[in-house]
C-alpha cells in the first residue's frame, strides 16, 4: 500500500514538474506578411515521424536576384521535444540534381507543439525545384 | 545429421552475406548524419553547417548585388583562430568561396592574400611575366570585397557533462571605404560525456 502511495506521488510530482515542455506562442492576429505559398506533394515512408512532425506550409522567394529560397514550416504535433535531421536538395530546369559544397543533413529539435520554419537558399541560379528530406534521429 | 547440415549451411550463408563486425572501417557520407561527433574538436559537419548558414545569411542580405560590377572580386583576408586547436580555416572559407562562386556573383582572387601570402604564386608570377613581355605595367585586379573572420571556442562542464561552443564570425568589407557591409556569426554547441557517432 505504501509503495502504491509513493508511486502515485512520484507520478504526480513528475506531471507537476512538466516533463512535456510544449511551447506557447503569440503572434499578430492579422498577419501582414504575404508569403508565396508553393503547392507541395509529400511522400511519407516513415509514418512514425510523419505522425510526430507535420508540414504546415511551403513558401518560396528569390534572394540576391536570382537564387531560389525555400522555407518549410514544420510543426511538432506532440507535447514532447522531437529531434530529427533534414536536408534540402536542389534540382535544375533539366531535372538534374545540383550539387554544392554546402547543404548536408542538419539537426533540428522542435519543442513540444512548436512551429518553426527551416529554410535554405540554392547557391546556383540554375535551381528551380527542391526536395526536403526529413529523417528521425 | 540433418541438423548439423542445416547449421553449417546457415553459418556459411552468414559468412557469405558478409556480417561485418562493428569495428570494420566503412565509408559514410561526409555530409550525412552518421559522421562522428566529438567534443574536443571542430568536426566536418560543424564546418559544413557553419559555412552553410553563413552563406545563406550573406546571400539573403542582398549586399552582393550592390557591387558595381558582377561578379565582384573578393580576397580572403585573415581568419583568426582563437580556439585551442590547430585548424585549417580553409575548411570554412573554401566552402564559402565555392558557394559564392556558384552564385555567379563573386569570384575570389588567388593572387592576393593576407600578409602578402599568395595562394597561387604561379598565377601571380605568370601575370607579372606576361605584362613584362608585353612591355606593359602589370594590371592587378584589386578586390572589391575582403572576407575576414575569427574562430572562437568556449568550454564549460557540469559534473561529467562537457559542453563546447564554437563560434564562427565573418565580415565582408568593401575595400573602397573599409566598411563591413555584411557580418555573420554562427554558433555550434555540442554537449555530452564522450564522443559519439551520429547526431
Amino acid at each position: 500500500m505504501k509503495l502504491l502511495v509513493v508511486s502515485a506521488a512520484l507520478v504526480a510530482a513528475l506531471l507537476a514538474t512538466g516533463c512535456a515542455t510544449s511551447v506557447n506562442t503569440v503572434s499578430r492576429a492579422q498577419p501582414q506578411a504575404t508569403p508565396n505559398y508553393v503547392a507541395d506533394q509529400r511522400v511519407i515512408t516513415d509514418s512514425t515521424l510523419g505522425r510526430k512532425v507535420g508540414i504546415v506550409s511551403v513558401n518560396d522567394a528569390k534572394v540576391s536576384g536570382d537564387l531560389l529560397k525555400i522555407q518549410v514550416t514544420l510543426e511538432n504535433k506532440s507535447s514532447k521535444p522531437q529531434a530529427f535531421t533534414y536536408k534540402f536538395d536542389w534540382v535544375g530546369q533539366d531535372g538534374m540534381e545540383l550539387s554544392g559544397p554546402t547543404g548536408g543533413w542538419k539537426q533540428i529539435q522542435l519543442e513540444g507543439r512548436e512551429v518553426r520554419a527551416v529554410s535554405a537558399i540554392a547557391t546556383s541560379p540554375k535551381a528551380v525545384d527542391f526536395r526536403l528530406k526529413l529523417r528521425e534521429n | 545429421m540433418k541438423l548439423a547440415i542445416a547449421t553449417t549451411a546457415a553459418a556459411a550463408a552468414l559468412l557469405l552475406s558478409g556480417c561485418a563486425t562493428k569495428n570494420d572501417a566503412k565509408y559514410v557520407d561526409s555530409q550525412g548524419p552518421n559522421t562522428i561527433v566529438s567534443l574536443n574538436q571542430i568536426n566536418i559537419q560543424d564546418w559544413n553547417n557553419a559555412a552553410d548558414k553563413l552563406v545563406a545569411s550573406l546571400l539573403a542580405s542582398g549586399v552582393l548585388e550592390r557591387a558595381p560590377e558582377l561578379p565582384a572580386v573578393m580576397a580572403i583576408s585573415r581568419i583568426r583562430n582563437n580556439t585551442q586547436q590547430q585548424v585549417d580555416t580553409d575548411n570554412l572559407t573554401k566552402k564559402i568561396r565555392i558557394a559564392l562562386n556558384q552564385t555567379g556573383k563573386v569570384v575570389t582572387t588567388t593572387t592576393l592574400g593576407a600578409d602578402g601570402k599568395v595562394e597561387d604564386a604561379v598565377a601571380a608570377d605568370v601575370g607579372a611575366m606576361q605584362s613584362f613581355m608585353a612591355g606593359e605595367k602589370q594590371k592587378t585586379v584589386l578586390p572589391y570585397y575582403t572576407l575576414s573572420g575569427k574562430l572562437l571556442e568556449d568550454r564549460v562542464s557540469s559534473g561529467s557533462t562537457k559542453q563546447v561552443t564554437y563560434t564562427f564570425q565573418l565580415s565582408l568589407t568593401t575595400t573602397k571605404n573599409g566598411l563591413a557591409v555584411w557580418e555573420g556569426e554562427e554558433q555550434i554547441t555540442k554537449q555530452g560525456q564522450r564522443s559519439s557517432v551520429g547526431w
